[in-house]
């Protein structure tokens, strides 16, 4: 169930490069949001500025060594933008601030009768909202792909190691691991993928990446389930703010908000 | 000795409210997206999303752009049209123990007139609130909405096929609002609400794009307030009708000060979408003005903002 919460800041650090860990204290939402899902951040007391933001959340977990069984902590993994942003990275331990959440409609999972691959590509700060899905996964055959632009923009690695053997980089400038965009990545692995099917697919990212996505792949071979990122007005489904068309004759624009923000790629239209 | 409980009772045509808060059309969905946030009991009332006779699918996006102060909005008056809000949406909203006043329009006078007819059958529905000032898209009304006798002929054709409360919602770009206003008085309406959006625009200055997928939308916010205020403050010498105030309304001062300004019952629009529990923090807001000053019922400030009027006591002593 949705809340509006105060909650208090534990941990806001400058992680590398423009990219900030953020822990908050809050119950509520630890201890219910699943993966995909997200919250709203209200980032300035005062109308500067004026809408929140929406942040997917990267783990929701025990306070280290609290000994309890209820997942009390929410870590967001941000990116120092905009004028939001800047507000948030401003911010100290005992910050206290105001939350909505857990919002939208999160991934659904392989059924547990699916023993086959399953394949995450993340580009940019867009892994971040797919690491809650690999923990979920991370006993099954998982393959993680992530792009970014340049290597002081791969978020996550060594969190997504212990996950997982089969984890593979891409990076535009050829700094890090392949070089090309994590789609390129991707099309070059599919050979190694091509041995059955379907194949479960999740990702997260750009959406000129996830337009390059659904240019590349095969929705016979695969399944794919996307993360959309979207201006939001309120984040919880009263505005309409934040659309996106889809293959629906009926109701053609989708609230990412409320009826996301995950879609199956073949349903979304880019014009 | 104990603070008398003020009455915050206003009436808007045949509606007495309970408290003069109403959350406006567009920014609360169905009401359902709020009910996680507060008991929509405790409102004034409630405008759902605007209705059409026909589903309307809206604008392209992006919809939405944050400017200093405000937002520019584009939705274009998406809705899932009449039948569907009668039989998906209208249910739940007849639950809601308070007013339900319902936000209408469509491209003709004819289409205006059809679905104030349809809805007048309807139980549970307490008022109409005719939308002639979106700026989004043609059928929005505005064409009706800024020339006056256009607003007349409207207004008496609409309130001429219901006898439920009957609002116009007006838009500020105009060039007299209080024109337009005094052409809905004529026409019939039982109350004026505004203001809606001002027109809008913003450019990527990067990409070269505008920021909305439909270039011009409409502005909002606190950005706003100071014009909207302005403009009931206008009306109110115009027009006898009571107003319902809104524009920028981000917290109770602001209510109080389009009461003050004329208005009989305030709007709560874009503050929803930051703070869902805007509506109940205005109401408590405006219950305390009232008991720090000593007023007995809100009704004694309404347009208190006047030179020819002497305020009570309890003002000058703070």
């Amino acid at each position: 169930m949705v809340r509006q919460l105060n909650a208090k800041v534990l941990k806001n650090e400058n992680i590398q490069s423009l990219y900030y860990l953020l822990e908050i204290y809050c119950p509520w939402i630890s201890s219910r949001i699943r993966p995909g899902q997200f919250i709203m951040i209200k980032t300035s007391e005062n109308p500067y500025p004026l809408l929140r933001r929406p942040f997917s959340v990267f783990k929701s977990d025990y306070l280290n060594g609290s000994g309890k069984n209820k997942r009390v902590r929410l870590a967001v993994l941000y990116k120092k933008v905009g004028k939001g942003t800047q507000k948030m990275a401003e911010w100290e331990k005992g910050q206290k601030i105001n939350l909505i959440g857990p919002l939208g409609n999160g991934f659904t999972l392989p059924p547990l009768s699916y023993s086959s691959e399953i394949i995450l590509i993340g580009g940019g700060v867009g892994i971040v909202s797919l690491y809650p899905l690999a923990e979920a996964l991370r006993d099954r055959k998982l393959y993680v792909l992530i792009g970014a632009k340049a290597r002081e923009d791969l978020l996550c690695i060594d969190e997504f190691k212990k996950l997982t053997s089969n984890l593979f980089v891409a990076t535009e400038d050829g700094s890090a691991g392949f070089h090309g965009t994590v789609i390129d990545l991707f099309s070059t692995l599919k050979r190694e993928f091509d041995r059955k099917d379907p194949y479960y697919l999740y990702s997260c990212g750009p959406t000129e990446m996830l337009k390059d996505l659904k240019r590349t792949i095969s929705f016979k071979k695969f399944i794919v389930q996307v993360s959309l990122e979207a201006r939001m007005g309120c984040g919880f489904g009263a505005c309409w703010g934040c659309v996106v068309k889809t293959v629906d004759p009926n109701i053609p624009y989708q609230r990412v908000c409320k009826e996301g923000p995950v879609f199956n790629l073949k349903d979304i239209v880019w014009d | 000795m104990p603070a008398q409980e003020p009455n915050l009772s206003v009436k808007i045509g045949k509606i007495r409210l309970k408290n003069p808060v109403i959350v406006a059309s567009g920014t609360f969905g169905f009401g359902e997206v709020f009910e996680n946030f507060f008991n929509l009991h405790h409102l004034g009332a409630i405008i759902p999303k605007g209705i059409s006779l026909q589903p309307i699918m809206g604008n392209p996006p992006p919809r939405i752009f944050e400017t200093d102060g405000g937002i520019i909005n584009s939705i274009g008056l998406q809705n899932p049209g009449y039948k569907d809000f009668i039989q998906k949406r209208l249910p739940y909203l007849k639950k809601v123990k308070t007013h339900l006043i319902i936000n209408i329009f469509g491209n003709t006078q004819k289409e205006y007139v059809e679905l104030a007819n349809r809805l007048n059958e309807v139980s549970g529905i307490s008022g109409l609130e005719m939308n002639i000032s979106c700026p989004n898209v043609k059928q929005g009304g505005i064409v009706f909405g800024t020339d006056p006798r256009m607003t007349y002929r409207l207004v008496k054709s609409v309130r001429k096929s219901t006898t439920l409360t009957l609002l116009a919602k007006l838009s500020p770009n105009v060039t007299d609002i209080s024109l337009i206003a005094k052409a809905a008085e004529d026409g019939g309406a039982d109350a004026v609400s505004l203001v809606n959006t001002f027109k809008a625009m913003a450019i990527n200055i990067h990409s070269l794009k505008p920021e909305l997928g439909n270039v011009i939308g409409g502005l909002s916010g606190p950005a706003i307030k100071p014009i909207a205020l302005r403009m009931v403050w206008e009306v109110s010498q115009r027009v006898k009708i009571p107003i319902i105030g809104m524009g920028g309304i981000m917290k109770a001062d602001d209510a109080i000060e389009f009461i003050l300004a004329g208005a009989s019952a305030v709007q709560i629009g874009t503050a929803n979408l930051i703070n869902p529990r805007t509506a109940i923090e205005v109401i408590s807001g405006i219950r305390e003005y009232l008991i720090k000053h000593r007023i007995s019922r809100i009704q004694k400030i309404i347009g208190l903002f006047q030179s020819n009027k002497k305020a009570p006591s309890s003002f000058q002593m703070t």
